[in-house]
């Protein structure tokens, strides 16, 4: 075995890790248990693509409003059956004043209920998407950001900026029709903030702890148990610290893989996205709020998880060489969480600080700590603080400032007296 | 052979090594001195724990920062504080530490068996050391410093912790590998040396105070070590004229063993003066700062 492999050893002989493991994909399966009743309602969506594909134009419009009305008709047969009443909508059947007549139905009829509303939303839905997008106006966004963040001089003049990039590639968007797609209902279940805002920040928090605990464990474990003499004496010597380093990143990755991958299993597995892996994620339907989400590139679902997982592991790295560089420095684990806890803070604090005028309020948010708060922001057009750069940007800039930040540590350590 | 040449070490303002000048080649070193008086500091460097303010230590012509690996290749070293992975068991300790010294698995296994048995731990080669006595753990300490079979095998204060057995044991285990490399024993003990050092170093006011055969050193002394049997009230007064280094009851009086630089008087036998001797006499103002007489 060799020495990198040894020091991983040593982290996961901890009980600690296995506990926190074990409780933070408890917590991660709570969440989507509590989010698994509308798995059924999911389904239609997947029904729909399968029958018409998910691009939406006048061919597959023509088609859904036959299947709709269809499906309208089928209901009201039922319902003519059952209370004697038909609808013209199939929401009107779930309005307040229905309720009594909702009661005699059973669970399958309900099905079929559900599924007609189902269709008809998507179908009134539709109809609004051109006149939604058209009515998109990017500059009273940034008006409401220059005013919502206070914002003068070369950073108004930046956010203006920043709008009118985003208004060209929105342009971009309709011309392509990436917003004419079916997806899930965002308005209604908000799948992208449950998978990429609920649960993706959970499992980046829960991941950072773990890669802190074990980094600052691995560093600092000559240290804690007084072996140091030893170990640094030894023909590896002072070289032992790069097989520290490789151990805690493959550790970080490790913890990740056992994070993300069960939770993410089980996401998948509860809610069916078998036919929207090639929906863009800027697909009208994806929006939850009164704005959409725009991603800076055209981005299919698929491809965009793919990104964000990518970015998690990258983040996950970064934490793992800043816990690495404090741990070097201060020779002791629970100096190291502190530090860490501390630098997370003032990082995050630092841009809310800047001048309002200054541009540094913009290039003070290119950190690590600031990118995890959105993971279901990367890559979006969103507000100011949500440039096309920030991501790629955040990681060129990190890598190099972290590489600059080990290289010197280690070259401290290696001339560094050992007591 | 291994040369320590000009050597100063400065912490800030204060001196903990100065001036050293010392050379080993095959055989057994004595370091001895008082706590506090630059020993570890002195091995610190050897290991290449720390790093000389002044002058360079060089192994074979070669400053041995400049050697790295090689040198620390050839380095066995046990620190006066040795720690260890209280889960471990001496043999997946042994294991580790054989991997930063770089042994190969299959020789290492072979050397774990045969230090384990030699410092006759054998049958708890698989126990957690977490409910090893103190003696246990110097046992491991000693086994992990000779893992590599060193050219230059340095022990801080090895044998604390050993029970009387354990510490012949040791000794005899010291004079069979002082025959082919460099054994340097630092220590405040003065038997952990006196039977085994081939040449004893004595530090004082962080310089070399001595550096030669027991002997020799000895023989600075001859002739000032008396003995003398005398009733409990007149020690006193005789502590007052001489240096006291030894007393033993003997017959309901003393026996004192002290060092006196005028005429002897009657009553005096002159003895032969041991290490011992030499020790307490040369640390006198270090022992008293100590409480020790």
């Amino acid at each position: 075995m060799s020495l990198w492999q040894l020091e991983l050893k040593k982290a996961f002989r901890s009980p600690v890790v296995y506990v926190l493991i074990s409780l933070f994909l408890f917590l991660n399966f709570s969440l989507l248990y509590k989010h698994a009743g509308i798995r059924d309602e999911l389904k239609v969506t997947n029904e729909l693509v399968d029958k018409f594909g998910y691009q939406i134009d006048e061919k597959m419009f023509a088609k859904l409003r036959v299947y709709y009305l269809a499906k309208l008709e089928k209901m009201n047969e039922l319902t003519n059956k059952k209370i004697g009443k038909t609808y013209k909508r199939a929401n009107d059947f779930f309005a307040p004043s229905e309720y009594k007549n909702r009661e005699n139905f059973n669970k399958a009829e309900f099905h079929v209920m559900m599924e007609t509303a189902m269709i008809e939303n998507y179908y009134e839905s539709i109809s609004n998407i051109d006149d939604f997008y058209r009515k998109l106006d990017l500059s009273k966004n940034a008006l409401s950001d220059i005013r919502g963040y206070g914002l003068k001089g070369a950073a108004a003049e930046h956010t203006r900026h920043y709008y009118r990039k985003l208004g060209e590639r929105l342009d971009e968007l309709v011309q392509n029709g990436e917003h004419k797609t079916l997806f899930f209902f965002g308005m209604i279940y908000r799948m992208h903030a449950l998978l990429f805002k609920d649960l993706m920040r959970s499992m980046i928090f829960q991941t950072m702890v773990l890669v802190v605990l074990i980094t600052a464990h691995i560093v600092t474990y000559e240290f804690q148990n007084r072996t140091h003499l030893t170990a640094y004496s030894s023909k590896r010597g002072r070289r032992l610290m790069v097989d520290k380093l490789a151990a805690s990143l493959v550790a970080a990755l490790c913890v990740s893989t056992t994070i993300v991958g069960p939770s993410l299993s089980v996401y998948f597995l509860l809610f069916d996205y078998s036919g929207l892996w090639h929906v863009p994620v800027s697909s009208f339907f994806n929006r939850e709020f009164s704005f959409p989400y725009i991603s800076w590139w055209k981005l299919p679902f698929a491809a965009y998880l793919g990104l964000i997982v990518v970015v998690f592991i990258i983040c996950q790295l970064f934490f793992a060489m800043v816990a690495y560089v404090i741990s070097m420095w201060c020779k002791n684990n629970y100096v190291a969480y502190a530090l860490f806890a501390i630098g997370f803070g003032v990082a995050v604090f630092v841009p809310g600080i800047m001048p309002k005028s200054s541009l540094a309020l913009f290039w003070t948010i290119y950190t690590p700590f600031s990118l995890v708060l959105n993971p279901h922001l990367w890559f979006m057009g969103w507000n100011v603080f949500f440039p096309k750069n920030y991501v790629p940007m955040t990681i060129i800039v990190w890598i190099v400032l972290l590489t600059a930040a080990m290289a010197i540590t280690l070259l401290k350590f290696k001339k560094e007296p050992i007591h | 052979m291994l040369v320590v040449n000009h050597v100063s070490k400065n912490y800030g303002n204060f001196e903990a090594l100065k001036d050293i000048d010392l050379e080993f080649s095959s055989g057994i070193y004595g370091l001895l001195a008082p706590n506090g008086a630059g020993k570890t500091t002195l091995i610190k460097l050897l290991a290449t724990l720390i790093f000389p303010s002044k002058g360079e230590i060089l192994y074979n012509g070669t400053n041995i920062s400049t050697l790295g690996e090689s040198y620390r290749e050839i380095l066995g070293y046990l620190p006066q504080e040795f720690g260890y992975y209280k889960n471990f068991s001496p043999k997946q300790f042994l294991s580790y530490i054989g991997a930063l010294k770089g042994i190969d698995p299959e020789t290492l296994e072979q050397r774990i068996d045969r230090l384990l048995k030699l410092v006759a731990l054998d049958d708890v080669a698989t126990k957690k050391m977490k409910k090893f006595s103190g003696g246990m753990i110097q046992r491991v300490g000693i086994a992990q410093a000779m893992l590599n079979d060193p050219k230059i095998l340095i022990l801080d204060e090895p044998t604390a912790g050993l029970d009387p057995k354990e510490r012949v044991r040791f000794r005899n285990l010291l004079s069979e590998l002082g025959r082919d490399r460099i054994v340097i024993l630092s220590t405040h003990i003065v038997s952990d040396v006196e039977s085994i050092a081939n040449e004893v170093i004595m530090l004082k006011d962080q310089k070399i105070l001595y550096k030669d055969r027991i002997l020799h050193i000895c023989k600075m002394m001859e002739g000032v070590v008396y003995e003398t049997v005398i009733s409990y009230e007149q020690v006193a007064t005789l502590k007052q004229r001489v240096f006291p280094l030894s007393e033993r009851q003997e017959d309901g009086l003393l026996k004192v063993r002290f060092v006196a630089k005028g005429a002897p008087e009657p009553a005096w036998t002159a003895v032969k003066p041991n290490l011992e001797d030499v020790f307490l006499y040369v640390y006198r103002d270090e022992m008293r700062g100590e409480g020790a007489l």
